[in-house]
């Protein structure tokens, strides 16, 4: 199976499946509750002519809804995560720490920091696994 | 110390630091420079009744539209709600705090508010803000928080039950105002414990994770300060040289965690301060020497250069004999200047440190901590250390 373009359902299913395929991930996030959604801001010169709004809904380990959205859908989240594509694609290689973006103000986040905080390991995990999913980025295609 | 190759960070610290004794005196001509031209003034009982409000409120002139006084001890979301009223009615276009971190705090609140409008309640999150904030000017009484400096705020919310962190770069007061006169008159326990505040800042900023070297340079200058004035100002509380050289140290120490952030001694004062209502800074400084043994095994290079700044690395020490050196400098330390050492005294008890522990584990600072901790049980090992 060859790259699949970032941001689009199709990857958005194959990381869901990932997920899904993570023999530690089910018992990691047991106690997670709530979607997250990640809005990407538009970096016309690296292919992101738009935002992109994406929609994941996690529920004790289990995984729910995973689409790209309209902004609404997105801001409904129970936590939003912005930021420019540039970062995100940083975070997804693992090149920049999810918390140190964060607190760098590399990306913003809405919703409750204890509780992230507290499931820590849950982000982290989400994070890594999206390391797996081969990926087709706008500016390399 | 080494750093690794692959070190990154943004150093950021926009504010403007006057000192100076009778600096405070400058305020207007210092609004005036950032264009403002109404003030709301941020207090509490506590400094006016001090007597360190009215040569600022003077100096305002009639560019103070009103002085909120109502701040409590451990500031909440109601108070800052209240205090952005009362701001909106004066129509004041800058924040000017006086007094100490639980008042600047405030103030921080109240910038987001007058510019973003609504409940605090509405800016739960992290780096939220895209634009500047209504003006800050800081000025502190106390020398611990360095919350002049930095884009933090703790501030308490009821309905969550725990102290809501606000990390904000958007929101870093733009001037603070460094007066060794603001701090005189404070007495020995609060002088001790809003020091040793500013201590764990400049030690928890050199342990954090991302603490890199413009952070490790003034977190330890910091160190070198406290530890050489700090006894002086408890023990002769009027020498305003040595207040000036804690005030600066607190800032520097301010400017460190703002950038490298801190660990578990924070989370546990934070928590523990939301359950039993224990003073930040002496929480802080009761904690401290447990939450370095805690991590000792982690990150002996990074208490190696805080024995360095406390000068009791000796010569032939290896990284983790001074690392050793320096946890039994700052338990010396706390003794040297008549600092509380045991929950206990503040009447913390058993029931409080289960429910402080199992809160801590959700609080921002515990990211940052150079061990990863795992469960409850782990942080309660370390409150009942100092039990």
């Amino acid at each position: 199976m060859g790259k699949i373009k970032a941001m689009t359902q199709e990857w958005m299913d194959a990381y869901k499946a990932a997920i899904e395929a993570d023999p530690e991930y089910k018992e990691i996030a047991k106690n997670w509750e709530g979607s997250v959604a990640l809005i990407v801001n538009p970096d016309p010169d690296k292919g992101v002519p738009e935002p992109v709004y994406l929609f994941m809904d996690y529920w004790h380990g289990d995984v729910g809804e995973f689409v790209v959205c309209d902004k609404a859908k997105a801001e409904s989240a129970k936590f939003v995560m912005t930021g420019d594509y540039a970062r995100w694609k940083q975070v997804a290689l693992k090149e920049l720490d999810s918390t140190k973006a964060l607190l760098q103000g590399k990306l913003k986040m809405k919703g409750d920091l204890p509780y992230v905080v507290r499931n820590i390991k849950v982000v982290n995990k989400v994070i890594d696994i999206l390391g797996r999913v081969d990926t087709l980025w706008p500016d390399e295609a | 110390m080494t750093y690794d190759t692959d070190l990154s960070f943004n150093y950021y610290g926009p504010t403007k630091v006057i000192y100076g004794v009778d600096s405070s005196k400058d305020v207007e001509i210092e609004m005036g420079s950032i264009g403002g031209t109404r003030a709301v003034v941020v207090t509490d009982q506590g400094i006016i009744k001090a007597g360190l409000t009215d040569h600022i409120i003077k100096a305002l002139g009639n560019k103070c539209v009103g002085v909120f006084s109502d701040v409590p001890q451990d500031t909440g979301v109601e108070v800052v709600d209240a205090c952005a009223d009362f701001a909106r009615k004066g129509g004041a276009d800058t924040v000017i705090s006086i007094g100490g971190g639980s008042v600047i705090d405030t103030a921080k609140g109240v910038c987001i508010l007058l510019t973003e409008g609504g409940s605090l309640r509405d800016y739960s999150g992290v780096q939220l803000l895209s634009r500047p904030q209504t003006p800050h000017i800081a000025i502190p009484t106390t020398a611990g928080t360095g919350s002049e400096v930095t884009n933090a705020a703790v501030i308490m919310d009821k309905e969550m039950g725990q102290k809501r962190l606000m990390v904000e770069n958007y929101n870093i007061p733009r001037i603070g105002i460094l007066d060794p006169k603001l701090t005189a008159k404070l007495p020995p326990l609060l002088t001790a414990g809003t020091g040793m505040d500013a201590m764990t800042h400049a030690v928890e900023a050199i342990h954090a994770i991302p603490h890199e070297p413009i952070t490790d340079g003034l977190a330890m200058h910091a160190i070198r300060l406290l530890s050489r004035y700090l006894p002086v100002c408890v023990a002769k509380g009027d020498d305003l040289a040595a207040r000036g050289q804690v005030q600066i140290a607190a800032t520097m120490a301010g400017w460190a965690f703002s950038i490298a952030g801190v660990g578990n001694v924070h989370a546990l004062a934070h928590s523990i301060g939301a359950v039993a209502h224990v003073p930040h800074g002496i929480a802080n400084g009761i904690l401290l020497a447990a939450c370095m043994e805690f991590n000792l095994e982690t990150c002996p290079e990074s208490y190696a250069l805080v024995a360095e700044a406390f000068g009791v690395r000796e010569k032939g020490m290896d990284d983790m004999e001074a690392a050793r050196a320096a946890i039994d400098a700052v338990k010396e330390f706390t003794k040297k200047i008549g600092h509380p050492q045991r929950l206990s005294e503040m009447n913390v008890t058993e029931d409080d440190i289960v429910k402080a522990a199992d809160l801590s584990l959700g609080d921002g600072a515990i990211v940052n901590n150079p061990r990863v901790v795992l469960d409850a049980s782990e942080v309660l090992e370390i409150y009942r250390k100092v039990l």
